[in-house]
């Protein structure tokens, strides 16, 4: 059964984080004195490196375990990696691409209509959860997806997963149960 | 007082005297209980003629206190851990919900959540403190009283972030669900709080509707009551005549001035905020309005399609503008007079970047983009070709026309008009050594490309070597930086060396420790570690030594020729028992080693009491022994073993055998 409207929901991927390693031990001062775009944390022991296009955000430890952030999408985060990766190998290091991984994906969606977060909590007990002094959003957790789906009253939700296709199955789980609580717009 | 029938006669009738504590039968006589056990309460005097009754309180609940005897102490030894847990959140409950002021069902329900959330197991890792506060918070939810997670936090002095991951997770284990919160409780708190004196009940009803009314008017979703609280209570208590500012408002609901002033105009904006006080306390409005965010969102939108549409009648009103100057300025250059002569040289230099303006002001579209460096150096590489193209086309007549086609963009007010001119004269110096730099990186790439390619596991598909290697610095730029960031990290860099200067002490010991001993059999590497470590000298290194040999020998017969061999040779007994036993054999088995293990302690604390050594006794075990000895390996062995001993026997005269041999009879 095709749970959404006639107007098909864009479930916008905003940030895709990934992971891989290269294998070889890397020295952070060199990356951090050759590099461009790069900032050196010793206390931390990290450098961080910002490539343009992807446009991504690479958090890189000695060890060469790297955790790349900001791409928008899975094949885009992994064009990133093997960016960074050639870049690195540029710089001296012999490096090897493995390990390569999609840990997180965060993707907004709008729903057509508001949502009453109070009834929402109320039908979904132990699975939603909301508390207003902490955050506005109410928080539904799916276990066996590992999805967790924040909804705020305005009727957006924030969906966070392990990949997108998890992503988008949230979306369509949740939508009629938010479609119960809705609450009609006047204006 | 049980009237029981005597043993003796069968009377009914006995006779129970308290202060005596027995039961006596009236009928024979016979004593049917001595010293009854009376459960009466019983007084003692104390110091300066105060009586007290004895005994202690015992609680109904709570841990099974083993009763305190006169040997105090050592009872409460014996109290479980668990016990001691729930004994601890007890106090601490009682501690904080006195500070609350809740109710003593209250403090026993949290007690209760206490109890299950020890049983699970969900104390483990997080503080008492915030375990405890959870509770408390999750009895107030579920009592709705009308505490706040803030003044938990308060008075903890903990973040309420941390507090409520934990009142969430406790929420969820115990699937306790607590109820939503409703501002409305929150009112009369803070009423009192605000002191409105006789009229507080009042104001609180009015703040109660207004609460209502927002809520109806989707103000109260994802907000914190508090702050609606704050919001409704100023608006009554301005309709009711007092005057609260919001200083005061908000240091009673603990929320900040914006919000508070967020939430009086979203409340401006609601339809009942027209009314007047007498028509509001009266009337209530069907209609609902949508949540604040939501309204804003729309704003926006509709905001950026303005925008939009005015753009578009911008450029519009743009193409016009431009068709009108073109025809006042041909006029205009008509008129004009032509320059000529020295001139004529000046305008010439002035062309080309008035030809760029000129091409660049009739496509203004298109340079609007985001790619600066690559996009402006292709568009030049162009231009110039089109400048040159136009400048065959044009005659000497356009010049003067250029001049003033270079005034005129400047001078309109469209946004990307005015960008661009700026931006062709700046980069028209650039284009060429940026073209010349990509040829460069090209023809180093190709160069590199089949090294690299070897080594390489990466796929290459997709990456743009070029834009790669722009990530990466020349060695100029390298140096510069390198500079740079030492002088900016001077300090950590010191820190860091200062802490390596304790670890080459460590390093060095350990260098020593770890020194390999290069040993073709277990035998020479005994040898060479009891040559680099002479520890003690109340060990008796000859017998060590001699460990070798028993070793080998044992591999091969097992451990019965050991026994056997043990009582023929008394004097080097210990001394080949002693080897056996340092010889690692995996063939040796667990009681043995014990035993020969029990001998090296005995020998060595027994040796410093010997006085003297006998020199002469040791060639003639030390020969004795090889002949029994099967195997020729051992032997070999044994020999060295034989050289090394002598010479340290001989230096180690005063610990001799002497101390092994007197062992023997000690040992067994």
């Amino acid at each position: 059964m095709d749970s959404s409207n006639d107007e098909a929901l864009d479930i916008i991927v905003t940030n895709v984080v990934a992971t891989f390693r290269t294998r070889c031990h890397l020295n952070l001062r060199t990356i951090a004195l050759e590099g461009t775009n790069v900032i050196y944390k010793p206390e931390v022991g990290k450098v961080l490196m910002k490539l343009r296009k992807p446009m991504i955000t690479a958090s890189i430890w000695s060890s060469g375990k790297i955790i790349c952030t900001g791409a928008t999408s899975e094949d885009e985060a992994k064009l990133g990696a093997r960016r960074l990766a050639r870049c690195l190998q540029k710089l001296g290091f012999k490096v090897r691409f493995s390990a390569f991984k999609v840990v997180n994906v965060l993707a907004v969606c709008s729903m057509p209509f508001a949502v009453h977060l109070i009834d929402f909590t109320k039908n979904n007990r132990p699975i939603a959860s909301y508390e207003p002094e902490l955050h506005p959003a109410a928080t539904y957790r799916i276990k066996n997806l590992k999805a967790t789906i924040q909804v705020f009253s305005t009727g957006s939700l924030t969906v966070t997963g392990p990949n997108v296709q998890n992503v988008a199955t949230a979306v369509e789980q949740v939508y009629p149960l938010l479609f119960e609580c809705q609450k009609p717009l006047h204006k | 007082m049980s009237s029981r029938v005597c043993q003796t006669c069968g009377g009914t009738d006995i006779d129970v005297d308290q202060a005596r504590g027995s039961a006596v039968c009236t009928g024979c006589g016979s004593v049917l209980e001595d010293n009854i056990i009376v459960s009466e309460v019983q007084f003692v005097e104390g110091s300066g003629g105060v009586s007290s009754a004895v005994g202690q309180f015992v609680s109904a609940d709570g841990p099974v206190k083993a009763p305190l005897l006169g040997s105090g102490f050592h009872t409460s030894v014996g109290k479980e851990s668990r016990a001691q847990t729930l004994q601890n959140g007890k106090r601490q409950i009682q501690q904080l919900g006195s500070q609350l002021q809740l109710n003593q069902h209250c403090l026993d329900t949290a007690f209760n959540f206490f109890k299950m959330v020890v049983n699970k197991h969900l104390t483990r890792g997080r503080k008492t403190e915030h375990v405890i506060a959870a509770c408390l918070y999750l009895v107030c939810r579920t009592e709705g009283t009308p505490h706040m997670l803030l003044d938990l936090s308060d008075l903890l002095q903990v973040n309420v972030y941390i507090l409520g991951k934990t009142f969430l997770l406790l929420a969820r284990e115990l699937c306790i669900n607590a109820p939503a919160i409703d501002p409305c409780l929150y009112i009369p708190r803070f009423a009192h709080m605000l002191e409105f004196g006789v009229k507080t009940h009042e104001v609180s009803m009015t703040a109660l509707r207004l609460v209502q009314r927002m809520k109806r008017d989707w103000m109260h979703t994802g907000r914190r009551p508090s702050g609606l609280c704050g919001a409704a209570l100023l608006v009554a208590a301005r309709m009711h005549k007092f005057r609260r500012t919001v200083k005061d408002v908000i240091s009673v609901v603990k929320v900040c001035q914006n919000t508070l002033r967020k939430r009086l105009t979203e409340f401006e904006d609601t339809p009942t905020s027209q009314l007047t006080i007498d028509e509001f306390m009266r009337v209530d409005l069907e209609q609902e309005c949508d949540p604040p965010s939501f309204i804003a969102a729309q704003h926006k939108a509709k905001m950026q399609q303005l925008e939009q549409e005015l753009a578009k009648k911008l450029d519009e009103v743009e193409g016009e503008i431009s068709c009108y100057k073109d025809e006042i300025e041909n006029e205009l250059e008509k008129s004009r007079p032509k320059l000529r002569g020295i001139y004529a040289a000046y305008a010439k230099q002035i062309d080309p970047d008035d030809v760029e303006v000129l091409s660049t002001a009739t496509e203004p579209e298109e340079l609007v983009v985001e790619d600066a460096e690559l996009q402006a150096a292709t568009q030049h590489l162009t231009q110039d070709f089109l400048c040159q193209v136009i400048q065959e086309e044009e005659g000497q007549d356009k010049k003067t026309d250029d001049n003033e086609h270079e005034l005129v963009p400047e001078k309109e007010d469209t946004g990307p008009q005015r960008q661009v001119p700026p931006l062709a004269i700046i980069l028209g110096k650039l284009p060429r050594s940026a073209s010349l730099d990509l040829q460069q990186t090209f023809q180093a790439f190709n160069k590199s490309g089949t090294e690299w390619s070897a080594i390489l596991e990466l796929d290459l598909d997709g990456i743009d070597d070029q834009e790669i290697d722009k990530y990466i610095l020349n060695e100029k730029e390298v140096q510069v930086k390198t500079e740079l960031w030492m002088k900016e990290n001077a300090e950590y860099l010191k820190e860091q060396r200062g802490q390596d200067c304790y670890h080459p002490h460590y390093h060095t010991r350990q260098h020593k420790k770890r020194e390999q001993i290069e040993a073709s059999t277990a035998s020479e590497a005994i040898e060479k570690m009891l040559e680099k470590k002479r520890i003690s000298n109340k060990i008796n290194y000859d017998v060590l030594r001699d460990l070798n040999r028993g070793g080998v020998g044992s591999g091969g017969g097992g451990s019965p020729s050991r026994a056997s061999s043990d009582p023929p040779h008394p004097n080097t007994s210990t001394r080949k028992r002693l080897s056996r036993s340092r010889r690692k054999d995996p063939q040796r088995k667990a009681h043995e080693v014990n035993q020969d293990l029990v001998e090296n302690s005995v020998t060595m604390t027994t040796q410093t009491t010997q006085a003297a050594a006998d020199p002469p006794t040791v060639p003639e075990p030390e020969t004795s022994p090889a002949p029994t000895r099967p195997p020729p390996n051992v032997e070999e062995d044994e020999e060295e073993d034989e050289e090394m001993e002598e010479e340290c026997v001989s230096a180690l005269q005063l610990v001799g055998d002497y101390g092994c041999e007197m062992e023997e009879e000690d040992i067994f």
